[in-house]
């Protein structure tokens, strides 16, 4: 008997999903033996034949779904394994996948297939969404049009269907399989750079989590995941409240070994943090991510340091990595940090005595100091002269977003700052 | 996941950005495979096994603004500039 019937008969037999759920996944060691094991008459024989006695299906209708499920899949494995040696054709094995999908489906609908095989579903949905990729990086060598993976997503969609729909008490209920299913529905829209798909998905899921159990309830790798996803959406859509929560809840439940994983979120996280809390990533939590560090520390320093020509050269520089990430625009606008850490130096620098009314003519030189000395970058060195009316509205946007206190005196070119905390937040 | 799926185009952003930022081709906002969201090994985890029970070392954000050293050059340089043109 081919070792795959046998994983197939003791997973059903000792209700084992993950085991059941193996046998689909793109990876399974003994895909090729199974392809070898018959040919295309005797295929549906052999099947029927090596899952017969079986209790678990003694229902008619759950032994066809899976005998229909083994021939389909056998059918892939034959495409991958054995059609024309080295050159597999991608189309063809997605058609096949396609098929798999449709079959699954009717496992659940009419083949009374229980909850815990939806591992089952995930592997099946996974390796229709792997295929449907190679499958279009195969067509777009050839020339051809790619539309699989656009397809793959309306077959997935079937999925979410069945498992939010389901009508049965929770505790056996495919609703589990919701964030799992939703998740891979993210990693495709994000993969066709349709962000407007997956918000999509964020408004249909809240009327279907009317009777969901509470998320703690999930594993932890289905909501870390649709959390990660819901802050990118979020963040996307610039609003970074609920960006903060959602990648907060992701990082604080990612499992801690999960490097990449953590890393990716703190990507959002960080420009987020920077913009709401007016608050730094620590060099601690840098030097534990080097590519956070490259990416962020030119930048982080400048706002640090005000220097706001150094700012706008880290920005230029790493514009190309910034956009590839979907950060530039959220950075550019913490230049207003850097702009009050430098107006706030401007103050501290000033004699005790007369802190609370300054030139504007002070800040105009701050504004326009050279980025000479500062190592970041020396793309442009030459002193920027800015306009003082220029000045004043940059003052009077600063007092406007409440990161000064104070007020323009214009008779007397003066900015008059408040006595106490000037700075709200800074301690000064 | 299937790593034959991952194009090997790790692009080092050092070679990359370096020179031409600006070079429209590169605009594709597409994101790249080494974006996506990776697969846990494995399905769930303890409380126990994330940092928020043992955080690995130090805040995450700054807490002050005032820790910056006043040696560095800009400061230094902004000091002085102020100074030529003093608050009366």
């Amino acid at each position: 008997m081919t070792t795959l019937y046998k994983t197939f008969r003791r997973a059903l037999t000792t209700k084992d999903g993950a085991l059941l759920g193996s046998i689909f996944s793109p990876e399974n060691p003994d895909r090729g033996t199974f392809a070898f094991s018959t040919n295309h008459e005797r295929i549906r024989g052999d099947v029927e034949y090596e899952i017969s006695g079986l209790t678990p299906l003694r229902d008619e209708n759950t032994r066809a779904a899976w005998i229909d499920t083994l021939v389909c899949y056998w059918k892939i494995a034959y495409i991958l394994e054995r059609d024309d040696g080295a050159d597999v054709s991608w189309a063809k094995a997605y058609e096949g996948q396609k098929d798999l999908l449709l079959v699954m489906v009717r496992g659940y609908t009419k083949g009374n297939w229980p909850h815990w095989t939806l591992p089952v579903m995930y592997q099946i949905c996974l390796s229709l969404r792997t295929v449907a990729i190679l499958s279009d990086d195969q067509a777009r060598r050839l020339g051809k049009a790619s539309e699989h993976l656009e397809d793959a997503a309306r077959y997935i969609n079937k999925a979410f269907t069945l498992c939010i729909s389901d009508r049965a008490p929770i505790e056996e209920s495919r609703k589990w399989g919701t964030y799992y299913i939703v998740n891979l529905m993210f990693k495709t829209y994000f993969k066709l750079n349709s962000v407007g798909l997956a918000k999509n998905i964020l408004r249909v899921l809240p009327a279907s989590l009317a009777d969901m159990p509470p998320l703690e309830a999930f594993p932890k790798s289905h909501i870390v995941t649709f959390k990660y996803y819901c802050g990118v959406v979020s963040f996307l859509e610039e609003d970074y409240g609920n960006a903060q929560a959602h990648l907060t809840y992701a990082l604080n439940h990612c499992k801690a070994d999960s490097i990449r994983n953590k890393e990716l979120i703190l990507t959002y996280l960080i420009p987020t943090t920077m913009l709401t809390k007016h608050k730094l990533p620590t060099l601690e939590l840098l030097s534990r991510f080097p590519r956070l560090a490259t990416l962020f520390n030119p930048v982080c320093k400048t706002i640090k340091s005000g220097n706001l020509q150094a700012f706008d050269a880290a920005l230029r520089h790493g514009e190309e990595e910034f956009v590839k990430r979907r950060i530039y625009l959220t950075l550019e606008r913490t230049k207003d940090i850097a702009m009050r850490n430098l107006f706030r130096k401007v103050v501290l620098y000033q004699n005790e005595e007369s802190r609370t009314k300054i030139p504007v003519r002070q800040f105009q030189i701050a504004m326009g100091l050279e980025a000479d000395g500062d190592t970041v970058m020396r793309s442009t060195p030459e002193r920027v002269e800015v306009e003082i009316e220029e000045v004043e509205c940059l003052l009077a946007n600063m007092i406007y977003k409440g990161l000064m206190k104070g007020y323009i005196s214009r008779e007397r070119q003066t900015v008059v700052l408040s006595g106490k905390e000037p700075f709200p937040g800074t301690v000064v | 996941m299937s790593s034959s799926s991952k194009p090997s185009k790790t692009t080092d952003p050092k070679d990359s950005a370096a020179d031409k930022p600006k070079e429209p081709q590169k605009q594709a906002l597409s994101l790249e495979e080494d974006d996506e969201f990776e697969d846990f090994p494995v399905e769930d985890w303890k409380e126990s096994e994330t940092d928020v029970q043992n955080p690995p070392g130090g805040r995450l954000w700054e807490e002050s603004w005032d820790d910056d050293d006043t040696t560095e050059d800009f400061s230094t340089q902004l000091r002085e500039e102020l100074k030529k043109n003093p608050a009366k």
